[in-house]
């Protein structure tokens, strides 16, 4: 008797369950199910560093210009931009009735204080680093801001779309810090397209749609982001329909997907492009940076272009594509990637693919096998072509590219000892110790070209961010011309210029440019923009016009 | 009276212990190669200021300990300095105040990270423990109970085979079998439900840990089912037994008062280490299951040298695995009186 009991209650509740869920389902809302395999590291734009953070922001916050797919940018919160004649002081007027999701007016004293905000904090750990140029930036009424600089810049506009607008009257109480820092921000109040619904790091970030936003308002009512810590599984989930979209998948599981008359598949250039690098020890023990820790060990081989050339010559790059990306990326010139769209120094000849050429460049330079083991030596014998090649232990693509290195260069005589490196011993050998031969690495990439060719520059030896060591009077002297040139034209035709220089000196054999790979559910949402030169689904442009299939 | 010495004995061990891993804690991690300040951040926006803002944030600005300004490297430095003034002893004085510091990864009070982790993993690894015992131990009686039959051969291959298992592989396989039919293969909840009611929310967990405490459920059975035969196996092997069933008593009665006391002890030990580290979570299972449980923060943690994360978790591994110990040596005592006197 007793037992039947149980069973009864247990059934009422069992009915009440459903019940409930019938309920919701009535009242749905139109959500988007986005998988992706990571999370936020936080949602305080000051002191995050994952890009996954920064999409978030990129739809939670708005700013004064904002990239878009196309390469270019466009004014967001502000109408208007003017810069005096000398370019140190620009002047933006700020749109009128702009509200923050808690209903406070957003005025042009809240886009200086956050400007301010990131100018101050010396250890926000990125953005900080686009206020280095400004000297002033003050709003002088409710509608103005006016941003005085120390020197004249050609990329205003990059170095404001990142600074998000944050409100005044929250972040008043943690200006400074440590308070900055430590503001987890989690209530995340802004003016974008969507507002913060709920985060639950490591878990997913919930956003709603802000159907008061100035610019048109989202046919979705919101959006979701799900963590799933395996690329396998988040492969799984959109083709059982748990989500609708995936932002990155790995490109074995693109063949199984495309069989998939529900999915669709998207290879593209990637919002920011992350470009692999295979780095050559050229620090010169001469001008060793032995006051910050240089050790110069490189072997000396690598000093000589000759035989980085002959490297190139006898890299099969689209091999490497093919095996190691199954071909879903584009051969790599220098750091700047085709992705970079007007930057991409498109003109350059790609060393072809010749083992003969190869072999010729390194037996006229004198680098011959004299004791018939099959590996040349140095000029003077003294030491084997045996170079060590090392790369990050946490990368999934580098044993591969690795391998498939050895046996290229293996039939010019050169021989690599391979070895996985925990990250941080790797950049500890790196730079500026420079205690290593060659290395796989790789750079993400920021729509500017500026940081990503400084990479190359003298300057940055010491700081540990010039990996080769290589050291260039000339190409210094161009960096910091494109740095104040403030014709577009003029200044892309520097950056060209510079790639040509570290083309041709082989600074780095770059193998490949990666592609992004983004599929999803052709059942569930129409209308993704996908016909701009970048890939980006998650971008606001392509959840502002989705709208559910019906 | 040796009771009461007994205890006192075994509380001051445990007290040492935690004391010697919190000491360990602190150089363990700061041995590792690697520099918190730029793990994680190869790129070239995070300029040497606001590396040396970083490392003043965290306190690495300061030395490690007295003569000693870096382990890995070990680099030198100065010894008359005031303690108070070393990331060691900065440490223990915060760790005697309560505070685990912030996290170098989420600026977020590690406190606050591992209770809200610790939760995730109890309640996906206890239940999964709870079952992997009652599963193990019934299916073990019976198997030492019916020995040397078809009940007991197939339950001895189903523990050997369960038990060899790797834990991933068998998780990836429910995963797919259980993503087929409709069960959630990813995450705690279901995003954007919290609003929705009680019931529906409890529902919506239990159905998210199915495939995960199934998957753990049938790897961590094979040991207790292992164990239970074959210690039930050699109590049912005593004059004792012969004994009660010349009495005359059932099976049940046997089991129940003869049998099972004597057989519990090694289970005990098992089952107390395995609760201790039922807090370490269980990596491989919280990865493929998405599962935001302490195991993964510690994968985390390492890859990004957060220290304060790091010397948390770690803290609470060890007194939870302490304390577990504590409670075996306990309950020894009083499933086996002899374990007090000797």
């Amino acid at each position: 008797m007793k037992q039947r009991y149980i069973f009864l209650v247990l059934m009422t509740i069992l009915a009440l369950l459903i019940s409930s869920c019938g309920g919701i389902a009535a009242s749905a809302p139109v959500v988007l199910r986005i998988g992706w395999a990571g999370s936020p590291d936080t949602v305080n734009p000051g002191t995050a560093v994952l890009s996954e953070a920064y999409t978030i922001f990129a739809l939670v916050y708005d700013t004064i210009y904002e990239y878009q797919l196309d390469g270019t940018y466009k004014l967001d919160v502000a109408e208007s931009a003017d810069v005096s004649d000398d370019g140190l002081t620009w002047t933006f007027k700020i749109r009128d009735g702009i509200k923050f999701h808690d209903g406070q007016p957003m005025t042009a004293k809240d886009v200086a204080f956050s400007v301010n905000l990131y100018k101050n904090n010396g250890d926000f750990i990125y953005l900080n680093a686009y206020t280095t140029n400004f000297d002033t930036v003050e709003a002088t009424d409710d509608n103005t801001v006016v941003i005085t600089l120390l020197n004249a810049v050609p990329n205003m506009d990059y170095l404001l779309s990142y600074l998000y607008v944050v409100p005044e009257h929250v972040w008043k109480d943690h200006a400074e810090a440590p308070a900055s820092t430590e503001f987890e921000n989690v209530a995340m109040i802004g003016t974008g397209p969507f507002k913060m619904v709920e985060y639950k790091q490591n878990e997913f970030v919930h956003l709603a749609a802000n159907k008061d936003h100035f610019s048109t308002s989202p046919k979705i009512d919101e959006v979701v982001f799900q963590t799933f810590e395996s690329n396998d599984v988040l492969v799984q989930s959109l083709k059982t329909g748990q989500v609708d979209m995936i932002t990155e998948m790995p490109a074995t599981a693109v063949e199984a997907l495309k069989g998939d008359a529900n999915i669709k598949v998207l290879t593209g250039s990637p919002y920011a492009p992350a470009v692999t690098d295979i780095i050559f020890n050229q620090a010169n023990p001469e001008n060793c940076p032995t006051d910050v820790g240089g050790i110069c060990s490189g072997h000396p081989a690598l000093l000589d272009r000759n035989v980085r050339l002959a490297l190139a010559h006898a890299t099969d790059k689209q091999k490497l594509i093919d095996v190691v990306l199954l071909g879903f990326g584009t051969p790599g010139l220098t750091l700047i990637p085709d992705g970079l769209g007007p930057w991409y120094n498109n003109t350059l000849n790609d060393y072809e693919f010749d083992v003969a050429k190869a072999n010729q460049i390194l037996d006229d330079a004198g680098y011959l096998d004299t004791d018939g083991d099959e590996v040349r030596e140095m000029p003077d014998g003294s030491r084997p072509l045996n170079f060590k090649l090392h790369w990050p232990s946490d990368s999934i693509d580098s044993p591969r590219t690795a391998e498939l290195l050895s046996e290229m260069w293996k039939e010019v005589g050169v021989t690599l000892e391979l070895q996985a490196i925990d990250p941080d011993a790797l950049t500890a050998e790196c730079c500026p110790a420079f205690d290593y031969d060659i290395m796989i690495w790789g750079w993400g990439s920021d729509p500017d070209p500026n940081l990503l060719l400084s990479v190359y520059s003298t300057g940055e030896i010491p700081n540990g961010y010039n990996e080769t060591g290589y050291s260039n009077p000339a190409y210094d002297e161009l960096h910091t011309q494109q740095g104040i040139e403030l014709d577009a034209d003029k200044r892309r035709e520097i950056v060209w210029q510079m790639q040509q220089i570290v083309f041709d000196d082989v600074v780095y054999i770059i193998p490949y440019y990666d592609q992004q790979i983004q599929a999803y559910r052709v059942d569930r949402f129409s209308g993704w923009i996908t016909d701009k030169p970048k890939l980006e689904l998650s971008d606001i442009s392509s959840l502002l016009v989705i709208e559910p299939v019906r | 009276m040796s009771r009461y010495r007994h205890l006192l004995k075994k509380i001051g061990w445990s007290a040492f212990t935690i004391l010697f891993v919190l000491i360990l804690n602190f150089f363990l991690f700061r041995v590792l190669p690697g520099d918190p300040v730029k793990s994680g951040t190869h790129d070239p926006r995070l300029k040497k200021e606001t590396q040396e803002a970083l490392r003043v944030r965290f306190g690495l600005d300061k030395q490690v300990i007295n003569c000693f300004e870096t382990l890995n490297p070990i680099k030198l430095g100065k010894c008359d300095l005031n303690p108070f003034d070393t990331q060691f002893f900065i440490y223990l004085r915060n760790l005697t105040r309560g505070e685990l510091g912030f996290s170098f990864h989420t600026n977020r009070p590690v406190a606050d990270i591992l209770v809200e982790r610790l939760w995730n993993t109890i309640l996906l690894i206890g239940a999964g423990q709870v079952l992997a015992i009652i599963a193990g131990m019934v299916l073990g009686i019976f198997a030492a109970w019916k020995t040397r039959t078809s009940v007991d051969y197939g339950a001895l291959i189903t523990g050997l085979v369960a038990w060899s298992l790797p834990t991933f592989w068998l998780g990836i396989l429910l995963l797919f079998w259980g993503s087929n039919n409709g069960f959630p293969i990813g995450g705690r909840v279901t995003p954007g439900t919290s609003s929705y009611p009680f019931s529906y929310q409890v529902g919506d967990i239990a159905k998210h840990m199915i495939l995960p405490t199934l998957t753990y459920t049938i790897v961590y059975m094979g040991e207790y089912l292992l164990i239970m035969r074959s210690s039930l196996m050699d109590v049912l092997s005593e004059d004792y037994i012969l004994t009660a069933k010349a009495k005359g008593l059932s099976a049940f009665q046997i089991l129940k008062d003869h049998a099972l006391k004597n057989a519990m002890l090694p289970i005990v030990t098992i089952v107390a280490i395995n609760l201790g580290f039922t807090v370490a979570g269980a990596i491989q299972i919280e990865t493929v299951f998405s599962w935001p449980g302490l195991g993964g923060a510690v994968f985390e943690a390492i890859n990004r040298r957060d220290y304060p994360v790091l010397q948390g978790v770690f803290l609470l591994i060890a007194v939870s695995v302490v304390i577990a110990n504590l409670i075996a040596d306990l309950t020894y005592a009083y499933l086996d009186p002899r374990v007090q006197t000797e």
